[in-house]
């Protein structure tokens, strides 16, 4: 009788604990967190509106960078709480249970959501079937957009690539100064793409004549011949480029194609070779060189790790056969970096997938340029047609997907084989 | 590496040609550089290798265009507030991440794999892909059939608003970076420890973060720069319509677009100020930083 009750108690017991743990570990699991969020959230809010901007800085710099470590000691006070057997478990869903959390509700669940709101109207009230991507493929707008983000994935990922082995490959032959090269194409990786575009806007400036022209590409055109200088004061004089034996200075970034420059002329009369040249679109090749600019050196420093990587010997079986340096570059060394350059290459098509900042503060998506990103913006704040923009938004997705998955896949191949 | 069968040409081409990119590569930001000490008349009125070329640039040069874009333009407070986005945004996702990272490297749980491959998965979405609705869900929260998840916050046009979007985009990354990192730490050590009687927390904060500081400084730089240099997500978040809540990217796109038409003293006083930070951060943590951009290589 008594062992009965015993068993009874015991059971009652565990059930208790039971039902202690779960309580502890939803308490410092779920509504921690969500506390946690939610009490940042709205303290920073009112903060803002409370205090002066400089107060506010103040405080957000440090207050906003350390409030998370509270909730990693809170959750682990509360497991203290639990007894020590079902510890483990608990301690092994706090360290990873805030980073799937947010990841869920800050990447995964809004991602859903847009692929959802693609069906739907503009106010996402009713769903539309596949207007909307009937829309993303028809609309003329849309399809120059959708022109040139395929005329930049081409250029600026084999221009880089293709600069950036160069960089490499030579920088790798010199003694000293290497670091010093690669350095100096590096750099503008750290500018942001609109301090990028802010100094290429300023070599591309036109003004209108007769004034000055301060970008150094019209600068050069309107001062070519004897006459004709760029505003120079000569013997107390100015000396203009106001002249019809003068060139003219062009609009760089209004060019839509080469119908303005001089070299029409010589091409109007040509054959379809001609007629594909003079729609040539200027300025997005003039936009494309910002993003050129940009990413050559972190190509050219990933491809130098991988070229520093080939084993001596064989550079050396090479050199002793007689083997140019064309002839190694060829045979030796594109191949074996060669998951560098899909590496690379991968980045690159995804960053230019996302180009938004360079278009956003030069043409704003006018004239011919837009790009996919910025178009994406468009439709969510300018024309507020929330369907469109989310149809956007799936399209670079699903232009990103196969592209990094195919990566992974083949680094497994790698990795296994 | 001896090199037998260079030719004699080999060395001089090669060093002509690197010359010829880093001259083509430093151009554009030299006259850049030169005009932002330049009065706003003098750029307007000659080019600045015209100046060169006559001598005049050199009784030209002063400071004064940073004075004024700092005292009319406001530029400092925009400083301060990419700081203020910047630095939580840093420091929120790597400490989030530091912790997953230390359950997949050295904890066993169920679902651990199922998990990693969720964080390493999302690291595919663009973050084009969550913009519009984490807009809705800062401002208007969440509701499923009409009981609310996430209450309506409204918390657009504020810092918590920026942070907490940099800190799901960065975080995949983060995660990954940090656990491929920890991967590779003694596993004895944390062993030790272990048998010590240490509690994972102990270990985490005792042995692991500090042998974790070059993975952390690696992705911290990278993340921090690219919160610093980011544009799209202040835009969304901040918004470019409030002037004080401008960080340095929006405000410089401002100046840029043209709010005082051809302002190129503010325009290029204003980017040269805007390069400093991340260029001294790059400079210094030049090694960090490019171990956390090829780590970042697949980041979608």
């Amino acid at each position: 009788m008594d062992e009965l009750k015993l068993t009874i108690s015991m059971k009652q017991n565990t059930q208790q604990k039971k039902l202690f743990t779960f309580g502890i570990s939803t308490l410092a699991l779920v509504i921690f967190p969500l506390a946690w969020f939610l009490s940042q959230a709205i303290l920073f809010r009112e903060l803002t509106e409370q205090v002066t901007r400089n107060v506010l800085v103040l405080i957000a710099i440090p207050l906003g960078s350390t409030l998370v470590f509270l909730l990693f000691l809170g959750m682990d006070r509360l497991i203290k709480l639990v007894p020590r057997d079902s510890r483990e478990v608990l301690e092994a869903r706090m360290f990873v249970g805030p980073s799937i959390f947010m990841i869920f509700l800050f990447l995964f669940y809004p991602a859903m959501r847009t692929i959802y709101l693609s069906f739907k109207d503009r106010y996402s009230n009713d769903f539309i079937g596949l207007e909307n991507y009937k829309w993303a493929f028809t609309d003329a707008e849309m399809i120059t957009t959708i022109r040139n983000q395929v005329v930049w994935l081409i250029s600026v990922v084999v221009l880089t690539v293709f600069v950036g082995l160069i960089v490499a490959w030579l920088t790798d032959r010199l003694n000293k100064g290497e670091s010093f090269f690669k350095s100096i194409v590096f750099m503008p990786m750290a500018i942001s793409a609109v301090g990028a575009t802010a100094i290429f806007k300023f070599i591309y400036e036109y003004r209108p004549p007769p004034l000055t022209q301060i970008g150094i590409i019209n600068g050069i055109r309107v001062s070519k011949g004897e006459e004709c200088f760029n505003n120079r004061i000569i013997d107390g004089v100015l000396e203009g480029y106001d002249d019809d034996s003068c060139v003219n200075a062009v609009g760089w970034l209004q060019q839509r194609d080469l119908s303005a420059l001089p070299i029409a002329d010589t091409l109007e009369s040509g054959g379809w070779f001609s007629n594909l040249l003079i729609n040539l679109p200027i300025n997005t090749m003039l936009l494309m060189i910002i993003m050129v600019w940009m990413y050559t050196g972190f190509a050219a420093v990933v491809f130098s790790a991988g070229i520093k990587a080939i084993p001596g010997e064989i550079m050396e079986a090479g050199q002793i056969d007689g083997a140019s340096e064309l002839r190694i570059f060829r045979s030796i060394v594109i191949p074996y970096i060669k998951s560098t350059v899909i590496v690379v290459g991968t980045y690159m098509v995804v960053t230019v997938l996302k180009a938004f900042d360079i278009i956003y503060v030069s043409t704003r998506g006018d004239l011919e340029t837009n790009l996919l990103a910025v178009k994406m913006l468009d439709e969510f704040s300018k024309y507020r047609n929330f369907g469109r923009s989310s149809v956007v938004a799936v399209l670079i997705f699903v232009c990103v997907l196969p592209v990094i998955v195919g990566t992974a896949l083949r680094e497994r191949e790698n990795s296994s084989s | 590496m001896t090199r037998s069968n260079q030719k004699w040409y080999d060395k001089p081409v090669t060093k002509l040609i690197l010359i010829t990119i880093a001259v083509t590569w430093m151009f554009p930001l030299f006259g850049f550089l030169l005009s932002s000490f330049r009065p706003g008349e003098s750029i307007k009125r000659s080019s600045w290798w015209d100046a060169i070329y006559t001598g005049t640039i050199w009784s030209e040069l002063s400071f004064d265009n940073y004075v004024e874009v700092f005292r009319a333009e406001n530029l400092d407070r925009s400083f301060y507030n990419s700081l203020a986005v910047t630095i939580p945004s840093t420091i929120i996702p790597i400490t989030i991440a530091a912790f997953a990272a230390y359950a997949f490297a050295f904890m066993e749980f169920k679902g651990k794999d199922i998990l990693f491959l969720f964080v390493v998965g999302s690291m595919i979405i663009p973050l084009q892909m969550s913009l519009i609705p984490l807009v809705q869900l800062f401002k208007d929260g969440i509701e499923i059939a009409g009981i609310p998840i996430i209450p309506a916050l409204d918390l657009n046009g504020t810092f918590v608003a920026t942070w907490f979007a940099h800190t799901g985009f960065g975080l995949p990354l983060a995660t990954f970076l940090l656990r491929d990192f920890m991967m590779g730490l003694p596993k004895s050590v944390i062993e030790s420890a272990k048998i010590d009687g240490a509690s994972h927390f102990t270990t985490f904060f005792k042995l692991v973060l500090p042998l974790s500081v070059a993975g952390i400084a690696a992705f911290g730089t990278f993340q921090f720069l690219w919160v610093y240099n980011d544009f799209l997500v202040a835009n969304v978040f901040l918004g470019i319509y409030k002037p004080e809540n401008l960080v340095v990217t929006s405000h410089m796109s401002q100046i840029v677009v043209g709010r005082f038409g051809e302002a190129w003293h503010l325009r290029t006083s204003g980017a040269v100020i805007s390069i400093i930070v991340p260029l001294a951060v790059f400079f210094g943590l030049q090694r960090f930083f490019i171990r956390g951009l090829v780590g970042g290589a697949v980041k979608g």
